[in-house]
């Protein structure tokens, strides 16, 4: 018995296009191409329903990124490549190695569009961690200990991410990751057969694949359940961030020789599907088919059924289009410049196949056509109708609920993430609220970014969370003194065949379309995880995550949390125009977002940023600022300066937050709201 | 300036060396047969053949060290950042006189191994003549630095500690930015506080932190070194 994730319907929809029965590997092949996970078959009529246009859009969702332009630096245009996506399953399965090739496959979708990769966030949301022997509690320190090995070996400078704990992720962890990546307008690479390809070379580049990673695409479209994690395990990838570290850098070498050379190509990055997946989209896209011997790529191992070499997700590999005249030459940099073979077993890059003029997807294995399909049939699986389902009402609150938990500190978990390599770090992780990068040498321009989505919002109602997560991403982009420019976003439900979960999503999307159609900002990018839910049937807290990229022109004019000065005042500020008038004047001395955490935890923040930065200053609120805290910014101006915002407070020249009802020192402060964080982490 | 498989500090290290007006090239693995021919050498951070058995282990004994050592030997200034004065302590090359067997290490951060990354101070903490490589810093000179390392405390039997403070090998170690040196400015336990170590003749220097990912990019520390170099 095949165990696959297809439906019934499926299954027959496939042997009528066939006119015949799918052999092993075909059904194998659909099984990953026609997932959840690869399709969104579930979700792509919602979708749809997002902004993805806009002035600064140069690559809109439907790539392997999101492509923004920056700016102009030196007569030539540069732009900011953005991806996010989410490896929930795997982490919750086998956290370090789930969480490490979580980082790895979303660096590669940046890569592959032919980008220099600058930088990358992560959104972690883990279930009750106080049980010491429990597993989410196992779960929140493995993916932080993966994400860390990672990141930190492939020499990417973690930026930003936030981390959330609730018990409704007990049995169904999300590990969301964002890359960030540069590339000049004129020399992004697309993932698609170029015009006038057919007959060229496909070469596969990397790892030797193994049985690693068999039926990663489809896994990710089941629920998790208990009894099914063991088998499982096998279908979690092995992350490689050393082969990876060459891999990248043989790449750019790649590209710069390709565009000396004014050579056309295109390059993929292998992830779901594996070297079916990515071989099929890349050549349907361009409107092409592919012929390939599997006996030719490069194995770890001998005997490898068909089917795993065909769809296995082993990791570190990409795949390259390029003109018959080059390939000598760039097999010479992956192979012996860059070594490859003597980095890791059997590693290299090998031509696996040609592109083909005939529409169709063949795969032989040892002299046999294992798979033979029409390749549009395959790369365009139908779409699920969804289940009947009643609406959530919209809620009649317009602010997010009162907290009980202490706001957090994430010093001890960020301090274990590499912020600063490649030199480029402005603001790192944890120094404002979004991260800011100058990526181009020479250049001031600047690249912010900041995650956001609270569950605890979403638990109570999806749709404000959902818009709540676009405007705080926005805010804290905005507060550093960046302009937001695009959005993208990871979709983390539960299972889309139950009406209740499928209503929770759509109510989500409509928080999408609220929060970004109020800012008038695009979706460049995205994922949809869905199935995520426990043995019993209960989804995640509904969980739009989303990410927001802003450019500043000139990173000497960052704005930072830390308070400046003693007698300054305090100032709320809700409109994001106001604050960017106030900045571009140069009015604010320093800026935090309130957002949902409410008035003192941010001007305590901004006391907390004011001793890192060396000064001993602490804030008084007013005795009339509002305690339900909602307000968007909160600024640091000198007396006597004009605002439009109110008044809240004053910054004071001892380290103290003063409110209310109670006057605290701001190193108490730090402790305590650390000290979840550094009992898990330090 | 070195790149190993797995180096990945270079291009901020090179460009810091090049706005010093240091002639500075990488050189990769696969050219390491070019080495002989260069005045001075820079290992940069990141990791290198997987730092499998103790960061810098595999490849101090690796055959791109081999024009390193023989340089050193001969005078040849070089010095190492971070994953770089991993592999100079690996190979011998500090505290030196050893014939190439390591006599410390830099080894797991305490308390509990993790890696960490975290701005820090260091303190030039000998003669600034001491080295031809600190010469042109002020003498007590404080830099801000990135610790960026999983593996940076400094660790040695007693006797080999005694040898480092008695032999003036302890070049750097973590301060306040203030200057004020003591165990809550050391962010790994390092023992002496040692952020930094030179050889007996002062032309091999490793240093843990990492001057080069300081936002604008400025060291005096660099500068020092080009200087050296660019010296008739």
């Amino acid at each position: 018995m095949i165990d696959v994730a297809l439906h019934a319907d499926e299954r027959q929809r496939i042997a009528s296009a066939l006119g015949r029965e799918p052999t092993r590997v075909e059904l194998y092949a659909f099984d990953a191409q026609w997932s959840e996970h690869c399709s969104y078959k579930s979700s792509r009529a919602q979708l749809r329903r997002l902004p993805v246009s806009g002035e600064d859009v140069v690559v809109g969702p439907g790539e392997d990124a999101g492509v923004l332009r920056l700016g102009e630096h030196d007569g030539e245009f540069y732009c900011v490549v953005v991806a996010h996506e989410s490896h929930n399953h795997p982490s919750q399965v086998v956290p370090f190695e789930g969480a490490a090739t979580g980082v790895g496959g979303i660096v590669r979708d940046v890569l592959c569009m032919g980008a220099q990769v600058v930088g990358i966030a992560d959104a972690l949301r883990f279930g009750d961690v106080s049980d010491p022997a429990g597993h989410p509690r196992h779960v929140a320190r493995a993916v932080v200990d993966g994400i860390s090995a990672y990141g930190n070996a492939i020499g990417v400078p973690n930026l930003a991410g936030d981390v959330h704990f609730h018990r409704g992720f007990d049995e169904n962890c999300l590990v969301n990751v964002v890359a960030l990546g540069i590339v000049k307008e004129n020399e992004i690479v697309h993932s698609r057969a170029p015009a006038g390809s057919s007959g060229w070379p496909l070469l596969l580049v990397g790892k030797a694949t193994d049985h690693s990673g068999f039926g990663g695409a489809a896994f990710s479209s089941l629920t998790l359940d208990g009894a099914s994690e063991v088998g499982n395990r096998g279908a979690v990838q092995v992350p490689d961030p050393f082969l990876k570290s060459v891999l990248m850098r043989a790449c750019y070498r790649v590209f710069a020789l390709l565009r000396e050379r004014g050579a056309v190509f295109a390059c993929k990055d292998l992830g779901a599907g594996g070297i079916m997946g990515c071989s099929a989209e890349i050549c349907a896209a361009g409107g092409y088919g592919a012929s390939i011997d599997l006996d030719r790529v490069n194995v770890a191992q001998e005997g490898l059924p068909a089917e795993v070499i065909a769809v296995g997700e082993t990791q570190e590999r990409m795949l390259f289009v390029v003109a018959p005249e080059m390939l000598d030459d760039v097999l010479a940099v992956f192979n012996d410049e860059f070594s490859l073979p003597q980095i890791a077993y059997n590693a290299r890059a090998v031509v696996i196949g040609a592109v083909t003029q005939e529409k169709r997807y063949v795969l032989v294995h040892r002299g046999e056509r294992v798979m033979d399909v029409d390749i549009e049939v395959l790369t365009t699986p139908p779409e699920v109708p969804p289940p009947r389902y009643d609406p959530i009402a919209p809620a009649t609150k317009t602010t997010p609920g009162d907290r009980e938990a202490l706001p957090q500190v994430t010093e001890a978990l960020y301090r274990r993430y590499d912020s600063v390599v490649r030199g480029c770090t402005v603001l790192p992780r944890g120094y404002g609220d979004a991260g800011v990068v100058a990526p181009i040498p020479g250049s001031h321009l600047g690249v912010a970014i900041a995650v956001a989505g609270d569950p605890e919002i979403g638990s109570h109602d999806p749709r404000l969370a959902a818009e709540y997560a676009v405007l705080e991403a926005v805010r804290s982009v905005a507060a550093v003194g960046a302009c937001p420019v695009g959005l993208t976003d990871c979709l983390n439900f539960g299972n889309p065949t139950k009406p209740e979960h499928y209503a929770q999503f759509v109510a989500a999307v409509d928080g999408l379309v609220r929060g970004a159609g109020k800012l008038n900002l695009p979706f460049v990018s995205g994922n949809v995880s869905l199935y995520n839910e426990g043995a019993r049937g209960e989804a995640v807290p509904p969980s739009a995550i989303v990410a927001c990229v802003g450019v500043l022109e000139d990173v000497r004019r960052v704005v930072t949390p830390g308070l400046k000065a003693a007698g300054a005042l305090l100032v709320a500020i809700d409109d994001i125009t106001e604050l960017q008038r106030m900045m571009a004047d140069d009015r604010v001395a320093a800026c935090a977002v309130a957002c949902s955490e409410g008035l003192v935890p941010a001007v305590a923040r901004m006391a907390f940023a004011s001793a890192r930065e060396g000064r001993a200053l602490g804030a008084e609120l007013h005795d009339a600022a509002p305690d339900d805290g909602f307000v968007a910014f909160v600024v640091e101006i000198a007396a006597g300066e004009h605002h439009a915002g109110r008044v809240v407070g004053r910054v004071v020249a001892e380290p103290v937050v003063r409110s209310r009802d109670r006057r605290e020192a701001t190193a108490d402060l730090y402790a305590a709201w650390s000290e979840r964080l550094t009992e898990l982490y330090a | 300036m070195l790149v190993f498989p797995g180096t990945n500090s270079e291009e901020e290290t090179v460009r810091l060396l090049r706005a010093y007006a240091g002639e500075a090239e990488l050189v990769h693995w696969s050219r390491a047969r070019t080495l002989p021919a260069y005045d001075a050498y820079v290992i940069a951070g990141g990791f290198a053949y997987e730092d499998r058995i103790r960061a810098g282990a595999i490849a101090a004994r690796d055959a791109m060290m081999e024009p390193v050592i023989d340089g050193a030997v001969r005078g040849k200034l070089v010095l190492g950042i971070c994953n770089g004065a991993q592999i100079l302590l690996e190979a011998g090359l500090v505290p030196g006189g050893s014939n190439g067997r390591p006599t410390a290490a830099f080894t797991r951060n305490a308390p509990n191994g993790h890696f960490i990354c975290k701005q820090v101070s260091v303190k030039l903490a000998v003669d600034p003549q001491r080295s031809a490589i600190t010469s042109s810093l002020a003498p007590g000179a404080v830099m801000p630095a990135w610790a960026a390392h999983a593996e940076g405390r400094l660790a040695a039997r007693a006797a080999d500690l005694a040898a480092l403070v008695d032999g003036e090998h302890v070049a750097f170690v973590y301060a306040r930015p203030d200057g004020v040196v003591d165990d809550g400015a050391t962010p790994n336990g390092s023992a002496l506080r040692c952020a930094g170590l030179v050889n007996r003749e002062g032309n091999v220097l490793a240093v843990m932190p990492h001057p080069e990912r300081i936002y604008p990019q400025h060291s005096p520390l660099f500068e020092s070194f080009v200087r050296a170099v660019n010296a008739p």
